[in-house]
């Protein structure tokens, strides 16, 4: 069962691109230029907003951030239900 | 960007050239030991303005009216440090730039005031990082992804340099003010008014590179090009404002749900204001030459 909170941080994207209606889990956001280094921080913040943990800037991997999936599996894995 | 085409519209243009001469005098006419001029008092009061308030994020909103004024004082210290921090890393990122220009083709006249630029722009980042760290204990941080790459393409150095003069401009604005706020601290009106003092050189030679860069762009850009350059710029001003509103700087002055305060913030009618009266000038220049 997916997360309520990466439903969040998906429509947040989609919210900033009204050309998309959707974004696969493994499209890859930073190629796709769904997110840029100018809406970095800002994709930052809706996931602490979502999640409700505070991401600590000095130890963020972009590698965390590079598509849905690997969001989910970094800040959301917790309230998964396996 | 034919970077020969650069260097002969520099070459050709008295104007630029002139000014070059005029701020390198002055940059070596002006020229003081940071190290020493301040005095670093063991601590600042911690019951007054560290920013002028009108240049606080919750100024002038309803989130105001519900702090207390130890809450203000609080939250301007807080964002006061935010704001060098800022600066801490925007020089970074303008240093980097600026040292992979300088004496390559293109840059070969304005290469003697880069070296000031460079020395200027170190030593303004030391008293920032050193009033941050002193009084603040910390340097907020910037998360890795944010720390912008620009792709490289023909139009990169005119980017890269708008991006300066962007960012120069916007700290300017708060710098201009706070020097001769009297609310504040002496020690807090000292580094605006020295930072002010530098800054304004280096806008007067940011604001002609980038009219003399643009200039070599528009001859071989399509409109298209010169609209997502022009869309560019306008999110990398929206992009610099926000930075100002920190949530973790609302954490750190005890407010609970630091995004929702941020979210209430940004969403009020205070901050169009705000923002307009920031970027007033920056803006009235960028439409001016055409760049927006």
């Amino acid at each position: 069962m997916a997360s309520a909170g990466i439903d969040d941080v998906r429509a947040w994207i989609l919210g900033r691109h009204p050309d998309r209606t959707t974004i696969a889990p493994d499209e890859n956001l930073i190629e796709s230029r769904l997110v840029d280094s100018l809406s970095f921080v800002e994709l930052v913040y809706a996931i602490e907003g979502a999640s409700g943990v505070e991401v600590d800037f000095d130890t963020i991997d972009i590698q965390d951030f590079q598509t849905l999936s690997s969001i989910e599996k970094a800040f959301f894995a917790t309230t998964r239900i396996a | 960007m034919t970077s020969r085409m650069v260097s002969k519209l520099i070459d050709q243009d008295d104007r630029f050239l002139g000014i070059l001469d005029r701020l390198t005098t002055k940059s070596i006419d002006d020229y003081y030991n940071p190290y020493k001029l301040f005095e670093w008092p063991q601590s600042l009061p911690a019951a007054m303005w560290w920013m002028s308030p009108e240049l606080t994020t919750t100024h002038g909103t309803e989130a105001a009216e519900r702090l207390t004024q130890e809450q203000l004082y609080a939250l301007s210290r807080h964002e006061s440090i935010n704001f060098y921090s800022l600066n801490v890393h925007g020089i970074r990122e303008l240093l980097i730039e600026v040292t992979k220009r300088i004496h390559t083709t293109g840059f070969e006249t304005p290469s003697e005031f880069f070296h000031h630029f460079i020395g200027e722009e170190n030593e303004h980042m030391w008293f920032f990082a050193e009033f941050c760290l002193r009084y603040g204990r910390k340097i907020y941080r910037q998360p890795v992804g944010a720390s912008v790459e620009i792709p490289r393409s023909h139009v990169e150095s005119l980017l890269v340099f708008a991006r300066i003069l962007i960012f120069e401009e916007l700290v300017d604005h708060f710098n201009s003010r706070m020097a001769l706020d009297e609310r504040l601290d002496e020690t807090i009106r000292a580094i605006n008014r020295i930072h002010h003092q530098d800054e304004s050189r280096h806008i007067a030679f940011g604001r002609e590179l980038v009219t003399v860069l643009f200039e070599d762009v528009k001859r071989t850009s399509s409109d298209e090009e010169l609209k997502e350059i022009a869309d560019y710029l306008r999110r990398y001003l929206t992009f610099s404002f926000e930075s100002l509103y920190n949530p973790q700087v609302y954490r750190d002055a005890g407010i609970e749900n630091p995004l929702d305060l941020r979210r209430e913030l940004l969403e009020s009618p205070a901050r169009v204001e705000f923002e307009r009266s920031v970027f007033r000038k920056t803006s009235k220049f960028l439409e001016k030459t055409g760049l927006i």
